[in-house]
C-alpha cells in the first residue's frame, strides 16, 4: 500500500503502442505496457522512436543516451526492456527480476513455441488479427520445426477460433476441420457442429456429417442452451440495460462512449 | 534605471507607499474621486479638493467596499469597488514610478491591516489590470510587515520582544514580535491585537483629550508590556505624527527600552520583504509563526525511488495564500490518501485520510490521481482530488473529491 510520486513528463506526443492500439503518455504506462506484454515487446520494440519519445516528451534524456548506447553494444532487446524499467521507477527490482526471467523462458522456447504463444496472447487480449498473424508464421515454418501433430492441432484449433471471431466463418471450419484430422478431438468437433449452426451457407463435407452423431448434436445443444443463458446475464448486457433506464441525455451521452469503446475493440479485433 | 521594490500599505484611511532602498515616502488619504462631468480622477488629497469644491464626487473606504462587493455611481455610472480599486491603485503607484523614473514594478508587497482571501483574489486582479504580473504581487498582514520591518534593523533592536502601538483614526492595534532560537532553524512568534481603546483622534486638539490620549496610551502599555523584556517600541499610524501629548506615556515606554517612531513602519516592512523576494536565500532564515501563516507542516508519506520518503506539501511558517502546489500520485493498492499535519508542537502531529470514494476499481498502480492544495485561510488546507486515469489503457473519469482539512 502507497502512493508513488510521478515525475513530471511533459508528453505532447503520446508514444502510440500500435499492438494494443493504444497511446502512452507517462513513463508509469510504457513500464506498464512493457511489464504486462512481454510477448509484444520482446522483439524489436526499442526503436528510435521509442528513445525519441523517452527523450524528447518523457524527458529522459540519459535513458534514451544509455538506451542508444545499448543498441550500438548490441545488447539484448531484454536488457533494453529491463533498463528501461529499472529507470521509470514504477516497479521494484523484485518485479523487474520476475520479468527478467519470464523473457529469458520466452527466449529459451522453440521458435513454434514462442509464436504460439504470442498468438494466444494476442487472443486472450482480444487482438484476433493480429493472433491470426502468428499462427499463420508458425504453419510457414519448415516441417521439422512446427512440432508435433498434437501441437499443431492445437494450432490449427486457436487459427479457427480466430477467424471465427473475425467472422470469416468458412476459414474456421476448415482450420477446426484441419484440427480435428489431426488429434480426433471430441470439442473440436463440437466446434465445427457450432459453427455450422451459425453460418448455415456453410457446406460440411460428408465424413463431418457422419460424424455428428445426435448425440453429440444433443451435447452441442445443452451447451449451446447455457451459454444463452451466461450471457443473458453478461455484466456488459446489464450495463446496457442500466444505461436505457437512463434520462435520454445521459443516455445519449452513454451511449456514444460505448460506441466509441466499441469502435476501438472493433478495430483491435480487426487489426 | 531597474524596476522598484514596492511597499504598499493599503489601509481604508490611508495609504503608505515606500520603495526599497530610497528615502521617500508617500501617505495618501485612501479616497478616489471622479469629475462630475467628465472621466478624469483624482485620489488623496486632490480628491478631496476636487470634492471640497464641487467639481467631483469622492468615495472612501475602498477596501470595505471591495470586500462586501459594493458599488458607488459616480457620475451617472455605476462603479463596482473592485474598478475603483483597480483606478486608484493605477494612479497611487504612478507617484514613485514617476518620482524615480522607472516603468517596471519587480516587485509588489502590500500589506494590509487584515487579509482575507477574497481581498487577495481582488489584489490580483488589480494587478493584472496594472499589468504586474502576478508572481511579482504578494499581499502580507500588519504584523507580518512589522516582523520584516524589525527584523530589517540591528540585531540589538531585537535582541528581546518588540512592539508597535499602530494608532490611527478610529483603529489602536498592538502588535509584538520576539525571536526564539532553535536548534535547527529559529522561530520569529508574533501577534497582534486590535485594542478597545481606539479613540477618534480629534480629542488630541484639546489639552484634556490629550491628557486622556495619554492615560489611554500608558495604561495600555503598562497592561501589555507588564512583567516582559522588550529591548523596543515602535509607535506609527497618524495618532503618533506628533507624540508631546503622550508625555507621562513617553516616560513610560522609554525606561528600560529604546522607543522609535517610524510612520510608515509596515509599507516599510513590506518593501524589505519584498527586496527579500529577490534573493536567492532569503534575509530572514527564521519560521514565522503569526497570522497570514500556517501554523502547521503538511506532507505527505509517497514511494520515490522504492524508498518511502516525506513529501512536503506546506511548512509551518509559509504564507497560506502563496503555499499552493500540486502533485500527481499513483495509488498502489489502497483507497485513500494520507497527510501528516505537524504543528510546532511535535508531540501533536496528527493524520488526516481521505477516502478515494466513488473511484474506479482498477488493477494496482494503474490509478493516476492529481492533488491541488491551497489554504483558505492559515487554519484551514483545501484539497481536490482528481482521477487522472492511466492513459488510454484506463481513461481517467470526472470523478473528483473536494475537501476542507482544519490543520
Amino acid at each position: 500500500m502507497s502512493l508513488i510520486l510521478c515525475r513530471q513528463e511533459p508528453v505532447t506526443h503520446p508514444f502510440y503502442f500500435e499492438e494494443l492500439g493504444v497511446r502512452l503518455f507517462s513513463s508509469q504506462e510504457l513500464c506498464y505496457v512493457i511489464y504486462h506484454n512481454p510477448l509484444l515487446v520482446l522483439d524489436k520494440f526499442v526503436n528510435q522512436r521509442l528513445i525519441d519519445f523517452i527523450r524528447d516528451d518523457l524527458d529522459m534524456a540519459l535513458l534514451a543516451a544509455k538506451l542508444v548506447n545499448m543498441q550500438q553494444e548490441e545488447e539484448e532487446d531484454e536488457e533494453l526492456l529491463v533498463t528501461i524499467l529499472h529507470e521509470c521507477d514504477y516497479y521494484c527490482g523484485a518485479e523487474i527480476n520476475q520479468f527478467r526471467q519470464k523473457l529469458v523462458s520466452y527466449k529459451r522456447m522453440s521458435e513454434a513455441d514462442y509464436l504460439k504463444e504470442k498468438g494466444d496472447f494476442l487472443f486472450t487480449g482480444k487482438q484476433y488479427g493480429k493472433a491470426v498473424y502468428e499462427y499463420q508464421k508458425i504453419l510457414e515454418l519448415k516441417k521439422g520445426s512446427r512440432g508435433e501433430a498434437a501441437f499443431m492441432a492445437k494450432v490449427y484449433n486457436n487459427l479457427g477460433a480466430s477467424y471465427g471471431r473475425l467472422f470469416m466463418m468458412e476459414k474456421a471450419y476448415y482450420s477446426f476441420l484441419k484440427s480435428f484430422e489431426l488429434v480426433k478431438n471430441q470439442e473440436v468437433l463440437k466446434r465445427i457442429y457450432h459453427l455450422l449452426q451459425w453460418s448455415p451457407s456453410l457446406k460440411p463435407k460428408d465424413c463431418v456429417t457422419s460424424l455428428l452423431t445426435e448425440e453429440l448434436k444433443q451435447e452441442c445443444e445443452l451447451e449451446k442452451e447455457k451459454a444463452e443463458e451466461m450471457a443473458q446475464k453478461a455484466a456488459s448486457l446489464k450495463k446496457l440495460d442500466e444505461l436505457f433506464q437512463k434520462d435520454s441525455i445521459k443516455r445519449l451521452e452513454g451511449a456514444g462512449e460505448m460506441i466509441q469503446k466499441w469502435k476501438q475493440e472493433y478495430r483491435n479485433i480487426m487489426s | 534605471m531597474d524596476g522598484l521594490i514596492i511597499g504598499l500599505d493599503l489601509c481604508d484611511a490611508y495609504t503608505h507607499i515606500c520603495c526599497y532602498d530610497r528615502e521617500k515616502t508617500w501617505n495618501i488619504p485612501t479616497a478616489i474621486c471622479r469629475k462630475k462631468d467628465e472621466d478624469a480622477w483624482y485620489v488623496g488629497e486632490e480628491a478631496y479638493a476636487y470634492t471640497l469644491v464641487g467639481e467631483g464626487i469622492i468615495v472612501d473606504k475602498l477596501i470595505q467596499m471591495v470586500k462586501k462587493d459594493g458599488t458607488a455611481t459616480l457620475g451617472g455610472i455605476k462603479y463596482e469597488g473592485l474598478e475603483l480599486l483597480k483606478i486608484y491603485l493605477k494612479m497611487i503607484l504612478k507617484l514613485p514610478m514617476q518620482e524615480f523614473f522607472s516603468e517596471e514594478v519587480k516587485q509588489l508587497v502590500v500589506t494590509m491591516q487584515k487579509v482575507d482571501a477574497k481581498l487577495m483574489d481582488a489584489l490580483m486582479y488589480c494587478a493584472d489590470f496594472l499589468g504586474i504580473p502576478r508572481e511579482r504581487v504578494h499581499i502580507i498582514n500588519h504584523t507580518e510587515g512589522f516582523v520584516y520591518y524589525v527584523l530589517s534593523q540591528k540585531k540589538e533592536v531585537w535582541s528581546n520582544q518588540v512592539c508597535v502601538f499602530d494608532l490611527s483614526e478610529g483603529s489602536f492595534h498592538y502588535h509584538e514580535m520576539k525571536v526564539q532560537r532553535g536548534l535547527r532553524k529559529s522561530m520569529v512568534i508574533a501577534e497582534d491585537k486590535a485594542l478597545e481603546e481606539s479613540f477618534n483622534l480629534d480629542i488630541l486638539k484639546t489639552a484634556s483629550g490629550e491628557k486622556l490620549g495619554d492615560k489611554i496610551l500608558k495604561s495600555c502599555g503598562e497592561r501589555l508590556l507588564l512583567n516582559k523584556l522588550f529591548s523596543s517600541v515602535f509607535l506609527t499610524g497618524k495618532g503618533f505624527s506628533r507624540h508631546d501629548w503622550a508625555k507621562d506615556s513617553m516616560k513610560f515606554l522609554c525606561s528600560k527600552r529604546k522607543v522609535y517612531m517610524e510612520p510608515v513602519l509596515f509599507a516599510r516592512g513590506a518593501a524589505y520583504r519584498g527586496m527579500d523576494y529577490l534573493r536567492e536565500k532569503t534575509a530572514y532564515p527564521y519560521t514565522f509563526i503569526c497570522k497570514g501563516r500556517l501554523h502547521s507542516t503538511v506532507s505527505m508519506r509517497v514511494l520515490h525511488k522504492e524508498r518511502e520518503s516525506e513529501l512536503l506539501v506546506a511548512s509551518a511558517g509559509d504564507n497560506w495564500y502563496e503555499a499552493k502546489s500540486s502533485v500527481d500520485l499513483i495509488v498502489d493498492n489502497q483507497d485513500y490518501v494520507e497527510f501528516m499535519v505537524t504543528p510546532i508542537d511535535p508531540k501533536k502531529k496528527r493524520s488526516v485520510k481521505i477516502q478515494l470514494e466513488k473511484f474506479p476499481e482498477r488493477p494496482p498502480r494503474t490509478t493516476r490521481i492529481g492533488i491541488s492544495f491551497g489554504f483558505l485561510d492559515e487554519n484551514t488546507m483545501a484539497v481536490v482530488v482528481k482521477d487522472k486515469g492511466f492513459g488510454d489503457l484506463f481513461p481517467a473519469t470526472d470523478v473528483m473529491i473536494k475537501q476542507e482539512v482544519m490543520l
